[in-house]
């Protein structure tokens, strides 16, 4: 601390001209405004990853007893947008690939939020997230926009107003936003309902898809109207992930999962769900999952269990059997490089 | 409903380690989850109203939950009970919550469910608009309890057996319910006891109050039912007791027969957890189960202190120093005239 404090009065008294003391790093020191120096932008990167469906989506109150529409999603961490901002001198933002209209609409509202007017520049967009598949591609564009915007003028960047932005430009968010944090978010609104202490187990994952079922557009799509009956069972299942969470319990997760998608059917059934109820109980998997406004599906394995890679393999090639389509491995809090990498 | 914090405290168990494999769900007032639920659902169903009058037959927990939240939501109460059934202690617990209590003669000692049932479809139609709860029948009381099976599942994760005891089925069927559709494998023990027609025997007097029906309830899903206990009064005031007097749990007798009979299951599956339902404290019960002069006055105290049910291949009742139980295994209901 000694040290420090003397080489701070050091650069306070050898500062001859402004510029030195806008660079010297971690000193206060006047502002770039206080001195009338226009704030600068430089080349900033966002990136966020894509979702594969839904661990959990249902109605849960929050502490005044009100009902909230939410989901525990189940993160794609394989797959991710890459967003990096060039300024450009020409006011206007503009995309590459051209009219990534949402993710250029975050980037303003971001730019907005932080106090810039007249902004010009490219959002250049690289995304391994197959576009339409029900993956999040879009919500993951829009929250990397952001990111990038914040890492291009020096903001700080809260979750929640990541959120808030997001929903603003897209309608509905994700809680992508959070990684592979596990929260219980009520994306209509873009606001947590509950932080789960803990991380997600360690999973594998299946994912796929059935020709039979028909691709969902998500802002399109009318939210399911639960029974009473259901909404109490969300409930215990919010209980049970939140312990499952805790504890790293890969087989309570995987129960909350398959439950959920079980009420699922009532709603938006997907049409091959016995099949894949009974090809999870052949590989001793821990559950399965859906997509709540989507075609997807898939198998989650414990990742800790010495079984797991031969479990995926038994399953990747029993799903490639029954025909389904988009077949994708995948972990989630997994050690290591993957097989499939 | 406005969400009322000291009124939630009543029906939010505690879990309470009782053996290393037995827990116990512990609450202050059990019957606050299932009637504050049903009105909270008949307010939005707009069949009550602030201001609006319930009706309804009861003598213990259920008609003491509907008082303290009539009391806080301005609603009008009846309750109607017969004069064996309920203390005039009690009476005066729930007219000071404003309730008005209405005792029907029993000169059978039987309960007179029929005249009770008459009673209260007279005070139904002298009030038109009343609400009854019908908690035997209104499928909110099972409905109710996702609130303890989210307790038991945040605390312990996978159960593979709930104890507990059977009055109008509500807290056990509904509680199976939520954990079974969960935990498929998990087994469910029902407590009942002699001279009730929940689990077959032929209706009569019943010293052990709080659980056990001299009608069928439609709550009750007997197809959720693996095993049945038939708890004598004796033995359940004695477990009662003996849980004060090693562990400080000053708690209704229905609790002490729930007690006596997870003790017994988890003892023989050491490698399972157990949890059995605990739904009311002791303080209704300090002029009877923890009065040692009343103990003393009943014919049999004190009993032998049993290790060990008795078991039975069909249902019968047997004496109340007795603990006895069946394989239900699922099966429908008993055949018994339905009210």
């Amino acid at each position: 601390m000694g040290g420090c404090r003397k080489l701070r009065m050091c650069c306070a008294l050898s500062a001859g001209h402004p510029m030195s003391l806008i660079n010297s790093f971690p000193f206060d020191s006047l502002s770039p405004s206080e001195q009338g120096i226009t704030r600068s932008l430089r080349v900033g990167t966002g990136r966020a990853i894509a979702h594969h469906g839904e661990l959990l989506q249902g109605v849960f109150p929050r502490k005044d007893g009100r009902l909230h529409r939410a989901l525990l999603t189940l993160p794609f961490p394989r797959a991710e947008s890459v967003v990096t901002f060039w300024p450009e001198d020409k006011a206007g933002i503009h995309t590459r690939p051209i009219g990534r209209n949402k993710a250029a609409k975050a980037a303003m509202l971001a730019f907005q939020e932080f106090g810039f007017s007249q902004i010009g520049g490219c959002l250049t967009i690289e995304s391994s997230i197959p576009i339409g598949c029900g993956y999040g591609s879009s919500t993951a564009d829009v929250v990397a926009a952001i990111r990038a915007v914040a890492s291009a003028t020096g903001a700080q960047l809260h979750r929640s107003l990541i959120c808030r932005l997001a929903v603003e430009a897209e309608i509905a968010s994700d809680a992508i936003v959070f990684g592979e944090q596990a929260v219980l978010f009520a994306h209509r609104e873009g606001r947590v309902l509950e932080y789960f202490s803990g991380d997600y187990p360690p999973l594998d994952i299946i994912g796929f898809a059935s020709r039979d079922d028909a691709p969902v557009d998500t802002l399109a799509f009318t939210p399911a109207r639960y029974g009473s009956s259901e909404i109490e069972s969300f409930r215990v299942l919010r209980a049970l992930a939140r312990r499952a969470i805790r504890n790293s319990d890969a087989g309570l997760l995987g129960q909350v999962a398959s439950a959920s998608a079980r009420i699922n059917q009532n709603h938006l059934p997907k049409k091959h769900f016995t099949a894949v109820l009974k090809l999870a109980e052949e590989v001793d998997a821990c559950g399965v999952h859906v997509a709540h406004s989507g075609n997807l599906m898939g198998i989650l394995i414990d990742a800790t269990k010495e079984s797991s890679s031969a479990q995926l393999k038994f399953a990747t090639a029993a799903a490639r059997n029954l025909g389904f389509t988009d077949i994708v491995r995948f972990s989630v809090n997994g050690d290591g490089v993957s097989s499939w990498r | 409903m406005e969400n009322l914090s000291f009124l939630t405290d009543y029906e939010t168990p505690r879990m309470v380690t009782l053996d290393h494999n037995l827990q116990g769900a512990m609450f202050r007032l059990m019957k606050m989850l299932p009637a504050r639920f049903m009105l909270d659902r008949a307010e939005e169903r707009g069949l009550l109203k602030t201001g609006g009058h319930i009706v309804e037959t009861s003598s213990g927990t259920f008609a003491m939950a509907l008082a303290m939240l009539s009391i806080v939501h301005d609603y009008r109460l009846t309750i109607i009970s017969a004069t064996t059934l309920m203390d005039m202690n009690f009476k005066s617990r729930l007219e000071q919550l404003g309730a008005s209590v209405i005792l029907v003669d029993d000169a059978l000692r039987t309960g007179n469910q029929d005249g009770r049932l008459a009673r209260l479809h007279q005070v139904l139609e002298e009030n038109p608009g009343s609400y009854w709860p019908r908690q035997y029948d209104n499928p909110d009381n099972p409905g109710s309890y996702s609130r303890l099976a989210e307790v038991i599942v945040d605390k312990l994760g996978r159960i593979d057996c709930l104890v507990g005891c059977v009055g109008s089925g509500g807290s056990l069927s509904g509680t199976t319910r939520y954990l079974q559709s969960l935990f498929p494998a998990m087994r469910t023990i029902a407590i009942d006891t002699n001279n009730s027609v929940l689990f077959g025997h032929p209706a009569g007097p019943r010293l052990l109050r709080g659980l056990g029906n001299s009608i069928m309830p439609e709550n009750l899903d007997h197809a959720l039912i693996d095993e049945v206990h038939w708890v004598g009064a004796l033995q359940a005031f004695r477990k009662t007791r003996e849980l004060y007097e090693t562990k400080a749990l000053f708690v209704g007798p229905t609790s002490g027969a729930a007690i006596l009979v997870g003790e017994w299951y988890a003892r023989h599956y050491p490698d399972q957890t157990v949890v059995a339902i605990m739904a009311d404290e002791g303080n209704r019960y300090q002029p009877t189960v923890y009065c040692d002069d009343w103990l003393k006055c009943q014919q049999g105290w004190p009993p032998v202190r049993l290790a060990e049910p008795r078991k039975l291949s069909k249902s019968m009742p047997a004496g109340e120093a007795d603990w006895t139980f069946m394989r239900w295994a699922q099966r429908s209901a008993p055949m018994v005239d339905r009210q």
